[in-house]
């Protein structure tokens, strides 16, 4: 593989990616090595994401290492076309639900799923499967049918499909979550003694286990049983809620905390972070060797220093076709192999009297 | 030098042991400031409610308003005075708390404290009675009869941000309405307050007892329940969440006085765009902006600026940049936490984005430097920027268009600040005040309300005060059972 001299305006190397996302990690070198080809392909082909380089100085000759590579703030999902392949021959878009601007949704484009499906394959194989071939599951969360668009809706679909075993159902439909349907599942498996996995949102969890505490129902789900929530800490920031979802799943489904896998994805992206369980919140979060973080001053851009909280950046390989490097609204601090997910930025508040943007927005709306 | 510790409130008849601190750290390092503020219980509330009413009663309702601004001005001039210990006190904590710069405190409290100094206390009476003796004694009304102003038995004060010496504001109101005053302050400037009470105290010591200076957990219902219970009007200051919060929490009896946040915004016309005057508005808006980092009610966000005068308003934006570059100088931005940093890294990016998505967007100021302006070419709606010296410059045909942007955002209007000629000053705040805007101020001056001026339109003397009338009817009728009435016997 020749990176040291990417052609500009060649195709995607989609086929290198996928070599490189099926061979057992990488070293430092073959990383930046990938990551300047896709940098020099997403320059010469994306023309907004060219002038945001243009406006930091950054071109594929300055670019040295993946770390140098501009991150694009995910608003630039919402307000530009950040897409190598035009739009309109792109076989898939995946949108943000668009909570925080009103409808104005940020958009991630992929020509296939190609990459997306390997990215997740491997992954998700690894870090939840965690050798089991398949296993019965019951999805908290719409089918792909229902929302085409959501990267979320994909990835619980295609769990199913690639990793699910036989009476795997979603339970999320048009009428809402299905009470009796997930309560019947779950007593089924508990009577089987074989493992069982419930994947979903957080909030799903959250009204999920509203409902059984109403009706008095909880289960001893077997052992090798597990859960995968998602999505949930845009809300929760405070760690004694961590605690309390997590102490409460247990303590619902019968699935020990260490069991309880959260999985960090985004719509900007095209790969997935997880954890090794909940036993201890925060837990450390991290990702295939495809993708890379740092943790930034967001003003800056500069690294914070080790133990600091930053904001986050990351560099997914997999993203070929939008931009790789992106950076969040989610704050983070660096840990050994990996990073504590602390929540996302709030607005500032109010420290004076002057009106607060999120205030004024809220007003607006 | 090692940390420090002061304590923070006023409690008439509790003794510090009887009472329960709660710790506030600002800062780090060798420059943080330990505030220690007063924790009440619910009884602990009710009996200083009670204490300070009666107090006041026997007090301060027997002091003219006269005399009272007399102490008042006793006690400012006192802050005034670099030597004095309460204003060295000040001086010494409030860049720490606040984490603005001290030499911007230093100016800031100079020049918002003048306004209080007697003639100016006898003006902001004037400014909402026609006759100040109303607030001492029967006067007669031109209607006929008389006619006496009463203010609050129990004024509650509820404080919010961070802007040192805000407080005073309401506190003066009450002293001159001659209000027993509790106030809450905010965890964010919690010292300024107490400081204030214990000077009072000092120039009057009968007035010890008529003010109370406490402290509660925002979201603690049981403490602030317990002063809502017992006040008869309630002031509160903050988000319009925080105010509503407050709202809920009292009888439909009680007085209530929100003051929300608010939306400064500035307008240029081309008669100040000259080659003379446009750099001299850039620098007296730059000044509005640097103080308090855009956290007053009055701050400016946005400017307008009218194209066709000699100096275009891309240039105005060039301008006020370069004044905000020297300024950081002088004052520089106080240091960011995470989130502060965050928002203002959000503003940059919108405006970056808009640079990259339609023609004569531009922003100006890189990432490194303390301050951004983001000048459009095109008309813009009134935001709020993420403070902090984020300011944007707007570009328009007229100033009339601006009109229509700001109009429906008419509940956040307060101040608008202008450069205009005096025919077009006086036609434009007719549309502004139609459009919302209360308070009409020189570029360079936004930040520096004038003394007696009526925050958010507001009658804030008269709305605290019952009026308190002796008819006609019954002077009349008293009249006849005076010792020397003289019974028609005829």
């Amino acid at each position: 593989m020749d990176a040291s001299q990417p052609a500009a305006g060649a195709a995607a190397p989609v086929e290198s990616l996928l070599a490189f996302i099926a061979q057992e990690g990488c070293s430092d070198e073959e990383f930046d090595a990938m990551a300047l080809r896709l940098f020099a392909h997403q320059h010469a082909r994306n023309e907004p994401f060219r002038r945001f380089c243009q406006g930091r100085g950054a071109t594929p000759r300055q670019v040295r290492s993946w770390r140098d590579i501009p991150a694009v703030p995910i608003n630039g999902f919402k307000d530009l076309t950040l897409s190598c392949q035009p739009p309109a021959t792109c076989e898939r878009v995946f949108m943000t639900s668009g909570t925080t601007r009103g409808d104005v949704k940020g958009r991630n484009w992929h020509p296939d799923l190609a990459v997306w499906n390997a990215s997740f394959r491997g992954n998700f194989a690894r870090r939840f499967m965690r050798g089991e071939r398949r296993i019965r599951m019951g999805i908290l969360f719409p089918d792909e049918a229902a929302m085409p668009n959501s990267s979320l809706a994909h990835y619980l679909q295609y769990a199913v499909q690639e990793f699910g075993a036989a009476g795997s159902a979603h339970y999320v439909g048009a009428k809402g979550l299905d009470i009796a349907g997930v309560t019947e599942a779950l007593a089924q498996a508990e009577r089987s003694g074989e493992p069982f996995a419930l994947l979903g949102a957080s909030y799903s969890f959250v009204h999920l286990m509203d409902e059984l505490a109403a009706g008095g129902s909880s289960f001893r789900l077997p052992p090798g049983s597990r859960i995968l929530d998602t999505g949930g800490y845009k809300k929760q920031s405070r760690d004694v809620d961590f605690e309390a979802f997590y102490d409460a799943l247990a303590r619902t489904f019968g699935v020990p905390r260490q069991r309880c896998i959260n999985m960090y994805g985004m719509t900007e992206l095209s790969s997935q972070f997880y954890d090794d369980g909940n036993a201890v919140v925060p837990s450390r979060k991290s990702g295939p060797h495809w993708i890379r973080s740092r943790l930034v001053d967001p003003l800056t851009g500069g690294e914070v220093a080790k133990g600091e909280r930053g904001i986050l950046v990351h560099c997914d390989l997999a993203n070929y076709n939008s931009v790789t490097t992106i950076l969040t609204e989610d704050v983070g601090v660096e840990r050994d192999g990996g990073f504590l997910l602390l929540g996302r930025a709030e607005g500032a508040q109010a420290k004076g009297c002057s009106l607060a943007v999120e205030e004024f927005l809220k007003a607006a709306a | 030098m090692s940390a420090s510790r002061v304590i923070a409130g006023w409690l008439p008849g509790l003794a510090d042991d009887e009472v329960q601190w709660h710790a506030l750290t600002f800062g780090t390092g060798p420059g943080q400031v330990q505030v220690d503020v007063p924790v009440l219980t619910p009884g602990q509330m009710r009996a200083l409610a009670g204490r300070v009413r009666q107090s006041a009663r026997e007090v301060l309702q027997r002091l003219t308003v006269s005399d009272i601004i007399e102490i008042v001005d006793a006690a400012v001039a006192r802050l005034l005075d670099p030597a004095d210990p309460c204003r060295r006190e000040a001086e010494r904590f409030l860049p720490a708390i606040t984490g603005y710069d001290a030499e911007m405190v230093r100016l800031g409290l100079a020049s918002f404290l003048k306004t209080f100094r007697a003639p100016q206390l006898h003006r902001f009476v004037a400014e909402d009675f026609a006759n100040p003796k109303v607030l001492d004694e029967f006067q007669p009304a031109a209607k006929g009869g008389a006619v006496r102003a009463f203010g609050p038995s129990l004024l509650a004060h509820v404080w919010a941000g961070n802007v040192p010496a805000l407080p005073l504001w309401s506190l003066a109101c009450g002293l001159l309405v001659k209000a027993g005053s509790i106030g809450k302050v905010p965890s964010a400037e919690p010292l300024f307050a107490g400081l204030f009470a214990r000077l009072l105290a000092q120039v009057h010591p009968p007035l010890a007892d008529c003010l109370a200076i406490v402290w509660w957990k925002g979201g603690d219902a049981s403490a602030a329940g317990a002063l809502f219970a017992e006040a008869d009007t309630v002031l509160a200051y903050g988000s319009n969440h925080a105010v509503d919060q407050v709202r809920l929490q009292l009888p439909v009896t009680t007085r209530f006085l929100p003051y929300g946040h608010k939306l400064g915004f500035g307008m240029v016309s081309r008669a100040a765009l000259d080659t003379q005057r446009a750099p001299a508005t850039a620098r007296l808006a730059a000044h509005d902006v640097v103080r308090y980092e855009q956290q007053g009610c009055y701050s400016p966000h946005l400017f307008y600026v009218e194209r066709g005068g000699r100096v275009a308003p891309r240039e105005f934006a060039q301008y006020l940049a370069a004044e905000l570059a020297n300024l950081q100088r002088r004052f520089p931005r106080r240091a960011l936490a995470l989130e502060d940093a965050q928002a203002i890294a959000g503003w940059r990016q919108s405006a970056e984005l808009r640079t990259l998505a339609a023609g004569g967007a531009e922003l100006l100021g890189g990432a490194d430097a303390a301050w951004a302006v983001s000048y459009s070419d095109g008309p813009q709606p009134l935001a709020p920027t993420a403070a902090n010296r984020c300011i944007q410059v707007v570009a328009v045909d007229r100033l009339d268009d601006a009109v229509a942007l700001v109009e429906p955002h008419a509940a956040f209007l307060q101040t608008a600040g202008i450069a205009a000629d005096p025919a077009e000053l006086f036609r434009l705040a007719g549309l502004l005040g139609g459009a919302g805007v209360t308070r009409i101020a020189a570029i360079g001056s936004m930040t520096a309300p004038e003394a007696g001026w009526h925050h958010d339109g507001r009658f804030n003397l008269a709305d605290l005060v019952r009026m308190v009338e002796i008819e006609q009817s019954a002077e009349r009728a008293a009249e006849r059972f005076a010792p020397y009435a003289q019974e028609d016997l005829g």
